[in-house]
């Protein structure tokens, strides 16, 4: 009881965090989504040069510490006379890393992609970009759903590293809590439950597409 | 016409078509018979341009393979039938048949649509048209499979085993389709195993061997017992075809 009481006036602030939560995830979602899946078409249609440059960009990105890269963008591109703000450097680089990754589980969708439907295409004569866009891409993603899903969760858990450029999200928000009530099992204890809704509803939504997409497709 | 002149192709140094020669009028049938490997389908993917020859000319009309002008032209006149259907497995037979028409040829989509549905109820599947390839049998997805070709208004057809992953009565049905074909005098190549089907729609037999046109006669002197009594070869090719 003491404990709602001690928490009560901070309920909003608590709210403000979960929604500040929810929203730079969200927008990281949809950019490394857009961002894995050019490096992906790149790296596997490019010529030769423009592949290797995507594959050199995943490979970097997948083995750099998420928490040097923000801070690198956080505080070093001030130096270079360029200010952002702490979410959208957050929804920057959260995109551009997690980019990397979803690049290579969208890879490995396109190479499994049946030959079959690539010659059909080619022989009706559409062009390479009709191919990708129209068959290769839908058909690769279908395949490609469930470890994009895994690696959106994680994205969502990443967020709370954002608390360490200043950006009032959940994280930020229980540990001003934590020692303002001396609450902290209490508070990070509800911070775990606000981190499970989260990540269960996007894997949730995630499972949704996946049997969605998959419902008519022979296995 | 369909016109191939000294076609070689070679895969790592394997010989695969070695001089092929063939020319197919217009609303001329020819089935091309062979052993497993003979390099039937090398042919007509040399035709569709899925396969580039090494060398010699393929042409269609007045198009050749060998330009990307040429080769655009070739693949809006001629259409192909896959052994394996390779239907397009997350849109609907209808959009599987309208796809081409609308990116390729620039149709209309009702048009494209429209004619859809005509060519559907001419196979007997206009039921299907809104669900999925793997919601059909076999011989649903091949009749699927001739619309899509069919929908790009074809001068030529070419068909690759187009029936040997179906029973037979499935294959009955695909025949049968092919029959309506033949009468309405379209231009096709027929890859087949099956002897009652080339004997049935063929007007010519071109039988190949390890990459070279062995004989290419009309369909009636193909199956005599006087040419078979002189192609051994040959008549041991029918005899083990027969029997399986
Ligand atoms: N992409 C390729 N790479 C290497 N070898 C190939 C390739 N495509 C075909 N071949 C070889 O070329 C030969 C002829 O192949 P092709 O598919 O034309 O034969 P086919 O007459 O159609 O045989 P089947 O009746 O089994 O379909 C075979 O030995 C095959 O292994
Ligand atoms: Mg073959």
């Amino acid at each position: 009881m003491s404990f709602l009481s001690d928490i009560g006036p901070f309920i909003p602030a608590l709210w403000d965090g979960f929604l500040t939560t929810a929203a730079v995830s969200a927008a990281s979602i949809l950019g490394s989504f857009v961002v894995g899946t050019a490096l992906a078409v790149v790296a596997t249609y490019g010529g030769r040069i423009a592949a290797m440059a995507a594959t050199i960009y995943i490979e970097a990105f997948r083995n750099i510490s998420f928490l040097v890269l923000i801070f690198f963008f956080y505080f070093g591109l001030p130096e270079l006379g360029i200010f952002i703000s702490a979410f959208w450097t957050g929804v920057l680089v959260l995109s551009l890393a997690v980019g990397a990754y979803v690049a290579d589980a969208i890879s490995a969708g396109l190479t499994n992609v049946q030959g079959g439907v690539k010659d059909a295409a080619t022989a009706f004569g559409l062009t390479t970009a009709q191919r990708i866009r129209l068959l290769e891409l839908p058909l690769a993603l279908r395949v490609s759903l469930r470890p994009l899903g895994s690696l959106f969760v994680n994205l969502i858990l990443t967020t709370s590293i954002l608390s360490t450029i200043t950006l009032n999200e959940l994280t930020n928000a229980a540990k001003i809590i934590a020692s303002t009530t001396f609450r902290p099992f209490e508070v990070y204890f509800l911070l775990l439950i606000l981190y499970s809704i989260l990540t269960y509803l996007c894997s949730v939504i995630v499972h949704r597409m996946h049997v969605r997409a998959n419902r008519f497709l022979a296995t | 016409m369909i016109k191939l002149t000294d076609v070689r192709k070679s895969y790592a140094g394997k010989v695969v078509l070695d001089g092929i020669d063939l020319a197919v009028q217009a609303g001329e049938v020819v089935s091309i018979l062979g052993g497993s490997g003979a390099g039937k389908s090398t042919i007509v993917n040399c035709i569709n341009g899925l396969v580039a020859p090494d060398s010699g000319s393929v042409l269609l009309d007045e198009f050749s393979v060998a330009n990307r002008k040429g080769l655009r032209e070739i693949r809006k006149k001629c259409a192909t039938v896959f052994q394996n259907f390779n239907l397009y497995p997350h849109l609907t037979n209808i959009e599987n048949i309208t796809l081409a028409p609308v990116r390729v040829l620039g149709v209309e989509p009702k048009n494209a649509l429209a004619d859809a549905h005509d060519l559907l109820h001419s196979v007997g599947l206009n039921e299907h048209a809104d669900k999925y390839p793997a919601q059909l049998s076999g011989g649903q997805k091949q009749r699927i499979g001739i619309c899509r070709a069919l929908a790009m208004s074809p001068d030529y057809l070419l068909l690759d085993e187009i029936t040997s992953s179906l029973d037979p009565e499935m294959t009955a049905e695909v025949v049968d389709v092919l029959k309506l074909l033949v009468d309405k005098g379209m231009t096709m190549i027929l890859v087949t195993h099956e002897l009652n089907v080339a004997r049935s729609i063929s007007s010519r037999i071109v039988f190949l061997e390890a990459g070279r046109i062995l004989v290419d006669v009309h369909r009636d002197v193909f199956f005599s017992d006087a040419f078979l009594d002189e192609n051994r070869r040959i008549k041991s090719f029918i005899a083990s075809a027969n029997g399986l």
